[in-house]
């Protein structure tokens, strides 16, 4: 799964920047070979056995105990599927890439091939190099190939999570050192018991890095910015998968070593995703620009996860891994419609958009779906994820549980009145000439919504899996 | 005595032989003396390469060789070929004067062999002197506008006052202990670090080193003389001058480690301010080879931290971050020197539409950038993540946390130069054209900076072996 990104890429740097069609194709095959390894991993993972399946493993460097240690187990599972699904989607979105269409593509696979690497990783070390080679491209991508204010959001977006990087350094060495086993193997360094002070001081180290990825409340303000500024495909990948790493990072690598140092900064981590919940709500439907909703949006949805992670119980934790999967899709569908809509209009304010369902009524149709999901309406996926996440709250935090279903019940007013004023109003005469969405283009619209509408009606499917691994782990601790 | 254990040395004097010769000659030909340079340089590569597994003593073992000192002569070696890869054209350096850079080149490479070899308090003093004074010569050979001239006489006043500095030192040294040998005098550092004379000569005699080093507080020639020289001595100073530097106070640190040094404290201090005061300082600037000597200088820092640990793992950390700096810091310069096809000193922004004028080249500029900054998948990530590791090992809790910091203030500035390079463009700049050997030159780099930062074990294991012999 790992290889074949990167065997496109490979090609693709073999490839002329003039062969265009090639090159999408190519990206297109790459990207298509992984997401059918995702689809059968997920499909072929043995949920009767648990544990880790598909492991491989080799050792890098004996003297520091680096090792290639790759596997899939009930968390990470749903997580490669979404890469898998988002990345697939987004090369055919970007399909009319006409721009220095070669390296554009390259940079993508290369951000694809962190991912994956990040969520299959057992090593802290090969863990760490993934979710370097996930961010960086991303400065590239953005600077080049983005829009409004680019290079301010470039550069404090890869700053910001540069300055996360700084702690997560700092954080997964102070495991290290103090395990004395000579050894980044994640599950060797899970049977160490570190001391309470180690616990408290590299949980908090890791989670303010990997939150920073993760949007955690006060860090997020680089996420709407780079959202904004950021092409479709890559905002998709970005909103859709990057942020997920961090939250899954906070999971797999400071909660899973750290258990102590969880419990100890839990009601932290509570009360700073209900206060990211809120604000995301509030702040992203008083903005203008369908991008910044979606980016603030985003931050409320990511708020949500780290409820559930606050939480530490099955169902937390369930809900939790559920919503990273059922936001991912969601995202990407926002981000794939805006992008379509932004591509023919050059506009995305809400006002001089008004009505446009009469003009596009399948590119509107896509957007009106991703919302109706985003406020949880039952039959989608991400219904059964915030209701997980919800019920459990509401038994260890009760405030901040009450606090952030109320905020999502006005956020869900809000959005409507959002998708009223930009498709339901007059329509603009002015874009009145536009063509709506071919059945080509429609293509990975359609199959997001497939998805979100699949395991929102089987979401048995998706948390029996993430049950098989969400029971040991919250035992191991 | 075995002439294989002296056997790079010898060949590179022979080689210095044959550039003076070429000095004489009344009428100068650029062309026949590159070719010759670069067949010797290719033979030295050999040759070092052959001798990788000698291991002796000589002259009155004043002068010990093992594999630790060989990998160091390898990577001298090829620092040199690769100086001399990018001298295809010389144009800052009059035509008369090239082969008198060929020879001030081979001597000061000598001068650096044999300052990894040393053992003994004057072969070390006379080596480094050596490498010295061939580079106060090479600095200001640039023909130009003074500038030069400036940069050399720099480099000579704060050279000449460190060495003073560090002679001074050693003869407190030797007149604490009364030999003039490592072997002796390190098994009674306790309590020459006790005795104010000792700590004073310690401390004093370290200062040569971390003038090569460019060290706080002794940084200021840096980013003058990187400015000042011709491209391509810059690069030699910036690549096979380091790893010198770092070898020698290596083999210091891993002589004394047994015997305990009481001022490692000091040194923490030294790393600290060097990198962050290298990191801020090279954020304001413009021309890009003076942002790469601030970035040498907060190199400086990093490269203590692994010396600092005194211990193996540490000691690996830091050989094989210097292997990789060579080659990062190559790669860079590099570019600069193909970019600069008239050796002017580039701006940065000068390096606009390098995407569009030649993508090779701006491929090689964001991995040899991205390494020196410590962005995965490259060496320099990896030689960082190492030295952090090691120094995290024996509780430099702040340390690690200053230098991840430093991280990512230094990426801030690359990716300056990146943006100038990807983002803006500058349509009065026509293409770049690179010869083919440069074409390989480029891919070969690229391949061994990616290559060795996801497969590091190699070098790790050398670098152990090598550390082990001298232990």
């Amino acid at each position: 799964m790992l290889i074949s990104p990167l065997m496109g890429l490979m090609v693709l740097l073999l490839l002329k920047e003039e062969q265009k069609f090639l090159i999408r194709a190519v990206s297109l095959v790459a990207a298509g070979i992984s997401l059918g390894l995702a689809i059968f991993v997920f499909v072929a993972y043995d949920k009767s056995l648990g544990g880790l399946q598909f492991v491989e493993k080799y050792e890098m460097v004996k003297t520091f105990g680096i090792a290639y240690h790759v596997g899939v187990e009930g968390l990470n599972a749903p997580m490669l599927l979404l890469t898998g699904i988002v990345i697939f989607t987004g090369v055919l979105t970007m399909w009319e890439l006409e721009t220095r269409t070669k390296e554009f593509f390259i940079w993508i696979l290369a951000l694809v091939t962190g991912v994956f690497g990040v969520f299959m990783s057992y090593d802290m070390f090969m863990f760490f190099l993934f979710y370097e080679i996930a961010v960086v491209p991303m400065y590239i991508l953005i600077l080049v190939w983005g829009s409004t204010r680019k290079e301010y959001a470039a550069m404090k977006l890869t700053l910001y999570l540069m300055a996360g990087s700084g702690f997560i350094i700092p954080g997964i060495l102070m495991l290290y050192a103090a395990s004395g086993l000579n050894t980044f193997n994640m599950l060797a360094l899970h049977g160490v018991h570190f001391s309470p002070w180690v616990q408290k001081a590299a949980f908090l180290l890791l989670f303010l890095g990997f939150g920073v990825l993760a949007a955690v409340w006060p860090f997020h303000t680089w996420s709407p910015v780079g959202h904004v500024a950021a092409p479709t495909a890559v905002s998709m990948l970005h909103a859709g998968v990057l942020m997920k790493l961090g939250s899954f990072a906070v999971l797999r690598v400071a909660m899973y070593l750290c258990p102590e140092g969880f419990h100890y900064w839990a009601q932290l981590m509570a009360l700073l995703a209900t206060v990211g919940i809120v604000y995301g709500v509030f702040v992203g439907l008083a903005q203008t620009d369908l991008k910044y909703v979606i980016g603030y949006s985003s931050v409320s949805h990511m708020g949500i996860v780290c409820l559930g992670l606050a939480t530490g119980t099955v169902d937390g934790l369930n809900g939790s891994v559920f919503q990273m999967f059922a936001h991912g899709i969601m995202t990407a569908l926002f981000f794939s419609s805006v992008g379509y809509i932004y591509d023919r209009t050059h506009t995305r304010d809400i006002h001089e958009l008004g009505g446009f369902s009469k003009i596009m009524p399948v590119a509107s149709a896509f957007f009106i779906t991703a919302a109706l999901c985003g406020a949880g309406v039952p039959g989608m996926a991400s219904f059964w994820a915030e209701l997980l996440v919800f019920i459990a709250t509401v038994k260890v935090f009760p405030i901040n549980g009450l606090l952030a279903i109320a905020a999502l019940v006005v956020g869900a007013l809000f959005a409507l009145r959002v998708v009223q004023t930009t498709f339901f109003n007059t329509p603009n005469p002015k874009f009145e000439h536009f063509e709506d969405v071919s059945p080509f283009l429609g293509l990975p619209r359609m199959m997001l919504i497939a998805t979100l509408v699949f395991f929102g009606i089987f979401p048995q499917t998706m948390v029996g899996m993430i049950k098989t691994a969400v029971i040991p782990f919250l035992q191991g601790m | 005595m075995n002439v294989m254990l002296f056997g790079p040395e010898l060949y590179y004097l022979g080689a210095a032989l044959v550039f003076f010769f070429l000095t004489l000659k009344r009428k100068p030909e650029p062309k026949a003396d590159y070719q010759i340079a670069m067949a010797l340089g290719l033979g030295g590569l050999l040759v070092t390469g052959l001798c990788l597994c000698q291991h002796g003593e000589l002259f009155f073992k004043a002068y010990r060789v093992d594999l630790f000192s060989q990998i160091f002569k390898f990577a001298l070696a090829l620092g040199f070929f690769l100086v001399l890869t990018i001298c295809h054209n010389l144009p800052q350096i009059a035509e008369r004067d090239q082969a008198e850079f060929y020879l001030f080149l081979t001597t000061t490479t000598i001068g650096m062999m044999l300052l990894v070899s040393s053992v003994e308090l004057l072969t070390i003093y006379v080596a480094l002197e050596l490498s010295s004074y061939s580079l106060y010569i090479l600095v200001p050979l640039r023909r130009g506008d003074g500038i030069d001239v400036e940069a050399g006489i720099k480099y000579l006043l704060i050279g000449a006052v460190s060495s003073g500095v560090m002679l001074f030192g050693l003869s407190y040294l030797f007149g604490a202990t009364g030999s003039t040998y490592l072997a002796d005098i390190l098994p009674k550092l306790p309590q020459l670090a006790s005795s104010p004379i000792g700590l004073l000569g310690l401390l004093l005699a370290l200062a040569g080193f971390f003038f090569k080093l460019s060290v706080f507080p002794f940084h200021f020639w840096a980013p003058d003389v990187y400015q000042g020289a011709a491209n391509q001595v810059t690069t030699f100073i910036a690549t096979a001058s380091k790893a010198a530097a770092v070898a020698l106070l290596l083999r210091l640190a891993i002589l004394g480690a047994g015997y305990g040094y009481s001022f490692t404290k000091a040194l923490v201090i030294l790393s600290i301010i060097s990198m962050t005061l290298g990191n801020l300082v090279a954020i304001i600037q413009r021309d890009f080879k003076r942002l790469l000597a601030y970035s040498s200088i907060a190199h400086a820092g990093y490269f203590l931290i692994g010396i600092l640990t005194l211990k193996e793992a540490g000691y690996i950390a830091a050989i094989y971050y210097a292997l990789a700096y060579l080659v990062m810091n190559f790669t860079v310069f590099m570019v600069i020197n193909e970019v600069a096809k008239d050796g002017r000193d580039l701006k940065i922004q000068e390096l606009a539409g390098l995407w569009r004028r030649s993508p090779l080249l701006s491929l090689s500029l964001i991995v040899g950038l991205f390494a020196l900054a410590g962005v995965p998948p490259s060496i320099g990530f990896t030689g960082k993540l190492l030295l952090f590791t090691s120094a995290m090992s024996q509780g430099y809790f702040w340390l690690v946390l200053i230098g991840a910091v430093n991280g990512t203030i230094s990426l801030y500035y690359y990716l300056r130069v990146i943006y100038c390079s990807y983002f803006t463009d500058d349509p009065n700049l026509g293409p770049i054209t690179i010869s083919t050997p440069i074409r390989f030159l480029n891919y070969a780099l690229i391949a061994i900076v990616l290559g060795f930062g996801v497969f590091p074990d190699r070098i790790v294991e050398l670098a152990k072996a090598a550390v082990k012999t001298v232990l």
